[in-house]
């Protein structure tokens, strides 16, 4: 047989299309999309349960009072899963389409009912309408339309139009031919003959195919949430796409109250529209006799009255509301909330509690500051007392406190770091400089060590092992007195210019206050330096993430603890808070730095741009493209990110309809879009350096290590190897691997999809079964599954990928800030799984918050990724 | 005068339908252009209507009685000929000309009632007021005289559904009599209802027609209907009309021997008048004219036989018919009136080979037959 491919023909066509008659898609674009977005504002645009409340009596009218209940009580579900939105959008795009498709349907309909060469041609058509996959369409609806509401409209039209025009023609035909004639016989001209006789007559005909089309669009709508519709559609798209079974269910559940409203209302709209209806309704509610109560509904004035309250309630509510959000920009983070903190009373535990509680107050927060001993204070923290203190000694001197209540404690990072203990002396004392010039010079110093309280840790390490190792034991007495004395001693002697050396320790004030040397220890013998940390109670950082956040962020370098330290010494007590405020006066920028506010914006130079990113759902790019979004909003530019095939992604940025997206295999997996769509597209460079494609197995799958060990163990996995798409790349190779292992003969490769691959995985692991699975790296399958990758000894998987940023072709020119940012952009495997796994713990539908808080964990990135200045 | 004259009417549906026609007109018949698949429905039909006639177009199904009626409106074209009311020609006018005519001087009464069901009883009845345009409060106020009429007072606001068949076929009536069109088309209207309602619908046809005095075209495959209703008939078969005239002129002298045997099972007593078999005076009854009879009864020359056999059984051997003034006409007497009933209607023309002609409309005939019997019944009844 000879080849031919009309589909060579079709792709043509598509491009001369998108050539010629932009301004003709332009527009269809235009009206589908406006239309949409005004149903969508007056849908989406009010208070939940009041919307509810309106859909309930729009049932009460059309249905009755059961039926106002139970729609009240469906859409109130929807609801509290924090559906709503995406339901209303679901709901203005089915109304939209369906508006859309009846004004197209039902004159169709009618001239096929009257001309019958109109109807044999139009049959067909409608045909091809319904049966061809919609994906058929949806794909080539984005080549011309873009992502996102478009070409799911128009697919949901092109799908949901036969069942309009058929049962408009099989109605209009239905009617009795005699009455057609009667009508003629007395006169009527065509046109009246259609809408006194036709029309009215086929009514419950028409309806009923109103009924389908908008139970058809229902389901297209879903289906569109592929080609980047917005609504629920999306949401199980999504979910089933990254195996969030519970996330599909819950929007499944949402799509089936929409589907039973629809259906019923549009059932029922029958009996009020068309004359024969209310007949019927009349006839049947008359038959009921006693029980005419359960089918009162409402007079169509009584309906429309609550209606317009309800409306007129929440359009009010609406406009108070959104006052309401205007008011929370400012530096007011914490609105009045309480945070209690701690401190044990050493210097540098007392200058950062009152700094944090300076900070915190002009944040807006509440913080109670309560002096406390190390023991009542740990266990203060761990009894959930007290939020946090910033004086942990860790690992070594609050090391017996750690042990005991660490794991009621979270440990929000070192601030300062190391800390020593030392001998010092004033700097005025020339030629010592280390513990072993102190050797022989003991006259000097009197034999004597000012030492602190005997107590201390230090005192004990300095007369047991310090002396020793530098062999000044007999030359030099420690003195132990009181910390305050040592201190004392310290300035008298400076006042006087004496020699003196005295145990002191870092971080400490008396260094900012004097010049000071620290005596070197070269042999170590006062041991390693610990860091100081904030410690929180347990949960700390969910019930505050921004304080926590600020608290991990939080460093203070030698001078500014110091110089904090001393200001506060000098202030003297009770006055510290004033102290506190001095020094921030010196530091500007201090408090904006360690405590800023959320979402605080510098923004870029091409800020106000919309940016449209597109990802699909690969882990990394989900993981990427949030973060990029947040990125993009600090930098005031206005990114939205849409999820979608690979096909239509890179269809999408050739046509300039998409932006960027950062998910690019190269050179191989995704060779086949590259190859097309090189020439019209950039490449911005690698971020990720080296994917890898591979078999993996459970690690309970005990011997099988390498792809060599698998042959002969057929058995084990029932000589099944589960792959992913067929279409893709590494499908193909896994192909040359078996045959490299010698494999193609024992094992099968059954091709499903990823999300079939990552459920039998689920389900192999559940009930610990062998399993081979193709999958490659970078994948979350890894951190939730024990899974191993299989080793390649042959190198026949051959090189990895590298992950590229693409962008369409004119993507310098439009951004050419947002180029640069991009084409640095580099992540590392650590911090990309880090980020991942933040992403994958937030859960689904939280990703860019997940995202955000992985952003403000690391302070500088923003400047990092996107610098600005 | 007459109202309505259709001249030489043909209606052919298939291809080619002129040439149909010529072909036709030249004397092809009917059955050899039906193996061509083309159907001559109605060929060379000719009549006048007079005003305030009743005629009624009888024929079986298939006849094209129905298709006939249908030119006589417009809803059909004819294929050929012409098609005048008032003198105007129905088949040269444009569509909104045609409809105007309809609307104001056609009204149509259909065999299965073509009531609107989405309409009440008063709006169906204002039908063709509203598609003349006519304001709302005047088409209902004349909508409800047209009812009236009709016998449905009272039941304006009732739905079609609400109806018996009698009721419904009122309702058909009212709003064909509501426009107060002249012409008036009845298309199998009484078919589809019981014996006894079509008898009390034909009774009151006629009673309306007494005060409306409208012109009537009334198609029916029922003889004896035919011959209760019709001032004059026309019979029609194979799309040819095959005798047009009174029903005592088809009784007595059918055409053919198809109409012959069409009228073999009618009433005769019912049909036949005592006119129309007395001794006329002229002829001169020596009874009558020597006045022997004074003491007989008498009765007027329309009365049906049916009602002779009374006052012949019971009284003397003679009857004294008479005028609407009371005038003696002629007389009857007990063997003039049963050798009218028992008298062979002679074919014109040719001689009758009844038996052919049964053997060949056996078929037919036994359908009408039916329902000739189910009038036959209600005859007797009565």
């Amino acid at each position: 047989m000879p080849e031919f491919h009309p589909g060579d023909w079709v792709e043509d066509a598509v491009d001369w299309l998108q050539k010629h008659l932009g301004w003709l898609f332009d527009f269809i674009n235009t009206v589908l999309t406006g239309l949409y977005d005004r149903i969508n504002d007056v849908l989406g645009g009010g208070e939940a349960l009041l919307m509810a409340g309106i859909f309930a009596v729009i049932a009460l009218w059309l249905r009755g009072a059961l039926a106002g209940v139970v729609t009240f009580a469906g859409f109130a579900l929807i609801d509290s899963f924090q559906l709503w939105d995406q339901a209303m959008e679901t709901l203005s795009l089915v109304l939209a389409a369906a508006v859309i498709t009846i004004v197209i349907a039902v004159p169709l309909g009618i001239w096929a009912a009257r001309s019958k060469a109109f109807s044999a041609f139009v049959r067909p058509v409608l045909d091809v309408m319904q049966t061809m996959p919609a994906f058929v369409y949806l794909i080539p609806g984005v080549m011309f339309f873009s992502v996102g509401t478009t070409p799911g409209l128009l697919a949901t039209i092109v799908f949901s139009m036969p069942p309009g025009v058929r049962m408009t023609e099989l109605g209009i035909r239905q009617v009795d031919s005699e009455l057609v004639e009667a009508a003629e016989a007395f006169g009527t001209s065509p046109k009246h003959t259609l809408t006194r006789v036709q029309f009215p007559l086929a009514l419950p005909t028409i309806m009923a195919g109103v009924n389908q089309v908008i139970m058809l669009a229902l389901s297209m709508v879903v289906i569109a949430g592929m080609a980047g519709a917005p609504g629920l559609g999306e949401r199980v798209y999504a979910a089933v796409t990254q195996v969030q079974v519970g996330l599909g269910v819950e929007s499944g559940v949402g799509v089936v109250i929409l589907a039973m409203y629809l259906d019923r209302m549009t059932g029922a709209l029958n009996a009020r529209v068309s004359p024969l209806g209310r007949r019927a309704a009349a006839k049947a509610t008359a038959a009921m006799g006693r029980m005419k109560f359960v089918r009162y509904r409402p007079g169509t004035a009584v309906a429309l009255c609550g209606v317009v309250v309800l409306a007129l309630v929440a359009g009010g509510m609406n406009l108070a509301g959104g006052d309401g959000d205007k008011s929370v920009a400012g530096t007011d983070v914490g609105k009045g909330k309480q945070i209690n903190m701690g401190y044990i009373p050493w210097d540098e535990g007392i200058a950062t509690s009152y700094l944090w509680k300076e900070m915190l107050q002009e944040r807006g927060y509440k913080p109670n500051l309560k002096q406390l001993d190390p023991g009542p204070l740990y266990s203060g923290i761990a009894r959930g007392d007290v939020d946090f203190q910033t004086d942990a000694w860790l690992p070594t001197t609050h090391a017996q406190y750690w042990d005991k209540y660490g794991s009621k404690m979270e440990k929000l990072g070192a601030w300062y770091g190391p800390t020593s203990l030392e001998l010092t002396v004033p700097s005025y004392v020339k030629g010592i400089t280390s513990l072993a010039d102190l050797k022989g010079q003991g006259k000097k110093f009197h034999g004597k060590i000012i030492g602190i309280e005997s107590s201390a840790g230090e005192m004990k390490i300095l007369k047991d092992k310090v002396l020793k190792e530098y062999g000044l034991e007999g030359e030099y007495k420690v003195v132990s007195s009181s910390t305050s004395s040592m201190l004392a001693e310290l300035k008298r002697s400076i006042a006087k210019k004496e020699p003196v050396v005295v145990t002191l320790w870092s971080p400490h004030w008396a260094y900012n206050a004097y010049d000071l040397t620290k005596l070197k220890d070269p042999k170590g013998a006062f041991g390693k330096g610990e860091k100081l940390y904030s410690v929180a109670r347990k949960g700390f950082s969910q019930d505050d993430p921004t304080v926590a956040n600020w608290l991990k962020n939080f460093h203070l370098s030698d001078q500014q603890l110091t110089s904090l330290e001393n200001r506060i010494q000098q202030a003297g007590e009770g006055k510290e808070q004033d102290a506190v405020r001095a020094w921030l006066k010196k530091h500007p920028g201090f408090v904006d730095k360690y405590a800023p506010v959320p979402g605080q914006k510098k923004d870029g130079r091409d800020a106000g741009k919309a940016v449209k990113m597109g990802y699909f759902p690969w882990d990394e790019a989900i993981a990427t493209t949030y973060l990029w979004q947040n990125v993009l909003e600090d930098r005031g530019y206005r990114p939205s990110a849409k999820q979608l095939d690979p096909g239509p992604l890179f269809t999408a940025l050739a046509q300039g309809q998409m932006d960027f997206q950062t998910d690019a295999w190269l050179p191989t997996t995704h060779a086949q879009y590259w190859k097309k769509y090189k020439s019209r597209s950039t490449d911005l460079g690698p971020w990720y350096d080296e994917t890898s494609l591979e078999l993996s197995t459970p690690e309970y799958v005990k011997g099988i290590d390498s792809l060599a060990d698998l042959k002969g163990k057929g058995d084990k996995f029932d000589h099944k190897i589960t792959g992913i798409e067929s279409s893709a790349g590494e499908m193909k190779i896994l192909k040359t691997v078996l045959k490299k292992y010698g494999l193609d003969k024992e094992y099968k490769v059954v091709s499903s999809s990823t999300s079939s691959m990552l459920s039998a995985v689920d389900r192999a692991v559940k009930q610990k079964k062998p399993i081979l699975a193709t999958t490659w790296s970078p994948h979350w399958v890894y951190s939730k599954y024990p899974m191993k990758k299989l080793k390649d000894p042959q190198g026949a998987w051959g090189k990895g990928d590298e992950i590229h940023v693409t962008a369409k072709k004119d993507f310098k020119k439009d951004f050419p800030e947002l180029y640069g940012w991009l084409k640095n952009f580099h992540m590392s495997e650590k911090d990309l799984g880090s980020l991942e796994a933040a992403i994958q713990a937030g859960g689904k539908g939280k990703e860019k918050e997940s995202a955000r808080k992985w952003l403000d964990s690391r302070p500088g990135l923003v400047d990092k990724l996107a610098p600005v200045g | 005068m007459s109202r309505l004259r259709a001249e030489h009417l043909y209606k052919v549906f298939g291809r080619r339908p002129d040439h149909a026609v010529a072909r036709l007109e030249s004397g092809v018949d009917r059955e050899e252009l039906r193996a061509k698949g083309v159907t001559a429905a109605v060929i060379d039909a000719s009549f006048e209507v007079d005003e305030g006639e009743i005629f009624v177009v009888m024929g079986l199904s298939g006849s094209g009685k129905s298709t006939l009626l249908r030119m006589l409106n417009g809803l059909l074209e004819p294929t050929s000929g012409r098609v005048e009311i008032d003198g105007e020609d129905l088949t040269a006018l444009r569509p909104r000309e045609l409809r105007d005519v309809r609307s104001k001087k056609i009204s149509m009464v259909f065999q299965h009632f073509a009531l609107f069901p989405h309409r009440s009883v008063l709006e169906n009845a204002a039908y063709g007021l509203e598609v003349q345009g006519i304001p709302r409060a005047e088409r209902d106020e004349r909508a409800t005289e047209a009812l009236k009429l009709a016998g449905l007072q009272g039941w304006e606001q009732s739905w079609p559904d609400e109806l018996s068949g009698g009721m419904q076929q009122r309702v058909g009536l009212a709003r064909a009599l509501a426009t107060d069109a002249e012409l008036l088309l009845m298309d199998e209207s009484f078919s589809a209802l019981d014996p006894l309602i079509r008898r009390d619908m034909q009774d009151q046809l006629l009673e309306l027609q007494k005060t409306l005095k409208k012109t009537i075209v009334f198609i029916t495959h029922d003889l004896n209907e035919a011959m209760r209703l019709g001032d004059r008939i026309a019979v029609m078969r194979d799309g040819r009309i095959v005798q047009i005239g009174t029903a005592e002129d088809i009784l007595v002298r059918p055409a053919t021997d198809y109409v012959a045997s069409f009228i073999q099972d009618v009433d005769r007593s019912r049909v036949l008048t005592a006119g129309s078999i007395m001794e006329d005076a002229e002829g001169g009854t020596s009874a009558l004219r020597d006045g022997e009879l004074g003491d007989a009864s008498t009765v007027t020359a329309e009365t049906p036989l049916a009602e002779l056999f009374t006052p012949l059984s019971s009284g003397g051997n003679t009857m004294v018919v008479t005028d609407e003034d009371g005038t003696p006409v002629g007389v009857v007497d007990r063997e003039r009136l049963l050798s009218a009933l028992a008298e062979e209607p002679h074919v014109n023309g040719h001689g009758a080979d009844r038996a052919r002609g049964r053997a060949e409309d056996g078929g037919k005939d036994g359908a009408a037959g039916g329902g000739d019997d189910e009038s036959a019944g209600v005859t007797a009844r009565a």
